[in-house]
């Protein structure tokens, strides 16, 4: 029995999924292994035998044209490819691998050739050892030529699908969709990559740059975790049990979605609650109004905006948040101007936590932030705007990024470009600095956003990036709860709305605990959502008030933990 | 039955083009034609029309192969096959 592990990647596209591992032969071939159904057996082979002949054909065709051209000489190494095609030995054997295992052509034809290059690799003459390549070149061959026909319809595939690869290409990941392949599990790439754009505009969860799945073969049981960045191999029956509890939940809940997108978000006890999304790619716009989402709370620029793997021009910015506000039909969309920092260190690998990240780059990036303000800008008369700085640590900060954004306007104006003069502009409340001092902030701007997983992060000391420390990452830690409710008291006086958009808030528990310490408009991923609304539904704002001033009180992260749990899980 | 030993007579052994030459002489008996490696620990057997299975043998210049055919032009395939592999 093998031992459950973690491969930690990249969020590509978020929600988790189960399934078995399907996985590409090669990077240069779209190929991939599964298992058939009995009655695609004798197409599979017949599929096989197409290849084959192809393959022929074309070595013949070749073989002439060596022999018109440099003579009888060297046509010899074509005839031992030829002759391989009618060997028993590997034909015959592949053929008897579709039929004994119902596998597909290519998974039969990678297993007889691995077979037959152990036993070159055991060759003691080193000339015979190198013709290895030969039956390399003809496996090359038949892969290539099996794509001239069509794979077999993943629809009928026994199992629910992950794709599994070094690199799976877009086009191939568009032209395999079917209901059977539920995730996708990369050992390279990013969340730029025009794969991971696919998979969410399909949405199917996908985690990239997970090197260790190398060693991942086809029919693994896999769990891709797009909410946490891991793929876990060979789950245990505990943690298969979790997720399987959670798809369920996740499926129940998006039966009842259409009923339930346009339910209100009150609480039992009447109390309006604004729920937003976060979202991190402009193609998951539309899936968020399609979940009656009433503003989108989070827009992370930075993914896009370095979506080519470089820096886009100004038009093309234009166009694509001018796309990006008219999807949102209406709802207020708050862009978050360039972060680069923390989860993103593929950037360069350096931790950034406690250096120029957030506003402190952009402010050192000018050019760079200007023309992202100006874009912004002038995408706003297409729709209700409202812009955020990140990673805000004083009034000095502040004052800065209002110079910078007084020069934008001044230039939009000069240039006679059409803008909104009114978007609002907001902080975000994730350094310990700006959640002391948001109170002084407040005269200069309109709104606030609370950031919890920085908050947290800086508060408790914790890098969350070294595996060392992650498990004393705490929302309920006591000094979070009155950082929180310090936050809200200081806020309270200004009449300046604030939204909490962190992680925190997409966990039932711990957007309890938020309902509960007054925070009434909350900003979640997608596929916290629909759990999220049904937590609101359910739950009673007395009784969650009631609650904070409990946990208020305790000393150990532990205690009240298990205080929230109780209350929000006893119904 | 029939069965002979020869030794390999072309000097890079029974390498591609040797491989490929003797499948396409075994193709054009009917009797099954099986060749042997009697001079390694293991007897290592090959399908003559198998190039693959010939490759394996990784019969050098020298080493002692026994030929065997079954079938009715038995004799001429043990005959032709023979003469080919001492070179």
């Amino acid at each position: 029995m093998k031992q459950e592990r973690i491969i930690h990647g990249v969020v590509a596209s978020v929600g988790t999924a189960i399934g078995k591992a399907v996985r590409t032969f090669d990077p240069l071939f779209v190929s991939f292994n599964f298992k058939l159904r009995p009655d695609q057996v004798r197409k599979e082979i017949e599929r096989f035998r197409a290849s084959v002949e192809k393959s022929r054909e074309q070595l013949k065709r070749m073989q002439s044209e060596l022999k018109r051209n440099s003579g009888p000489e060297s046509s010899f190494l074509i005839d031992a490819h030829l002759l391989v095609l009618q060997d028993r030995l590997f034909v015959d054997r592949i053929i008897e691998k579709i039929e004994s295992d119902y596998i597909n052509a290519e998974w039969a034809i990678q297993q007889v050739s691995d077979d037959l290059f152990q036993a070159y690799d055991r060759l003691s003459d080193e000339y015979l050892r190198e013709r290895r390549g030969d039956l390399d070149d003809i496996v090359r061959r038949l892969l290539h030529n099996l794509q001239s026909k069509p794979l077999p319809s993943f629809k009928k595939l026994p199992y629910e699908a992950i794709l599994v690869g070094k690199l799976v290409p877009p086009s191939t990941l568009f032209g395999l969709r079917s209901k059977r392949i539920v995730g996708l599990a990369t050992e390279t790439g990013s969340p730029l990559s025009h794969t991971a754009i696919m998979a969410r505009s399909l949405e199917i969860p996908a985690v990239v740059g997970a090197a260790e799945l190398s060693e991942v073969s086809s029919g693994d049981l896999l769990i891709v975790d797009g909410e946490r960045g891991v793929v876990i191999w060979a789950p245990s029956e505990e943690t298969l049990a979790q997720y399987k509890n959670r798809d369920r939940d996740g499926k129940k809940l998006k039966k009842k979605s259409g009923a339930f997108a346009s339910a209100p978000s009150v609480t039992e006890d009447s109390v309006q609650i604004s729920l937003g999304a976060n979202i991190n790619f402009s193609e998951e716009v539309r899936s968020a109004v399609a979940h009656g989402c009433q503003f989108i709370g989070l827009y992370r620029t930075e993914f896009d905006f370095f979506r080519q793997g470089k820096q886009p021009d100004e038009e093309s910015l234009v166009a694509d948040y001018s796309l990006v506000l008219k999807s949102a039909k209406g709802a207020p969309l708050t862009f978050r101007t360039i972060d680069v920092g923390i989860d993103q260190k593929s950037w360069d690998g350096v931790n950034m936590n406690l250096g120029v990240r957030g506003l402190r780059f952009c402010l050192e990036n000018k050019d760079l932030f200007k023309k992202q303000l100006r874009s912004v800008y002038r995408a706003s008369v297409h729709g209700p705007t409202r812009l955020l700085l990140p990673f805000v640590s004083s009034v000095d900060d502040l004052d800065s990024a209002h110079a910078v954004i007084a020069e934008v306007q001044a230039e939009l104006s000069a240039r006679r470009q059409a803008y909104d003069p009114h978007v609002p502009i907001g902080v975000m409340i994730e350094t310990p600095a700006a959640a002391q001092t948001c109170d002084l902030m407040a005269s200069r701007v309109d709104f606030f956003c609370l950031g919890t997983n920085d908050l947290i992060q800086y508060y408790l000391v914790i890098d969350r990036s070294d595996q060392s420390v992650v498990h004393l990452y705490n929302p309920f830690h006591p000094a979070i709860l009155r950082c929180l409710q310090q936050v809200y008291s200081l806020l309270r006086p200004t009449g300046k709305p604030v939204t909490v958009c962190g992680e925190m808030a997409a966990d039932p528990p711990s957007a309890a605990v938020l309902l509960g310490l007054g925070f009434t408009s909350l900003s979640v991923s997608l596929p916290a959502y629909l759990r999220i609304k049904r937590l609101i539904r359910s739950v009673s704002m007395a009784q969650l008030k009631d609650l904070a001033a409990q946990i208020l009180k305790m000393h150990k992260p532990k205690e009240v933990e298990e205080k929230v749990r109780a209350t929000v899980y006893r119904k | 039955m029939k069965e002979r030993e020869v030794v390999i007579g072309h000097r890079l052994g029974l390498h591609a083009r040797a491989a490929a030459r003797l499948v396409q002489l075994s193709s054009q008996y009917k009797s099954t034609i099986i060749l042997f490696r009697s001079d390694t620990t293991k007897t290592v057997e090959a399908d003559a029309r198998s190039i693959l299975s010939i490759l394996l043998l990784s019969a050098g210049f020298g080493s002692k192969l026994s030929v065997r055919a079954e079938g009715i032009d038995e004799d001429q395939a043990v005959e032709t096959i023979c003469q080919y592999l001492t070179g």
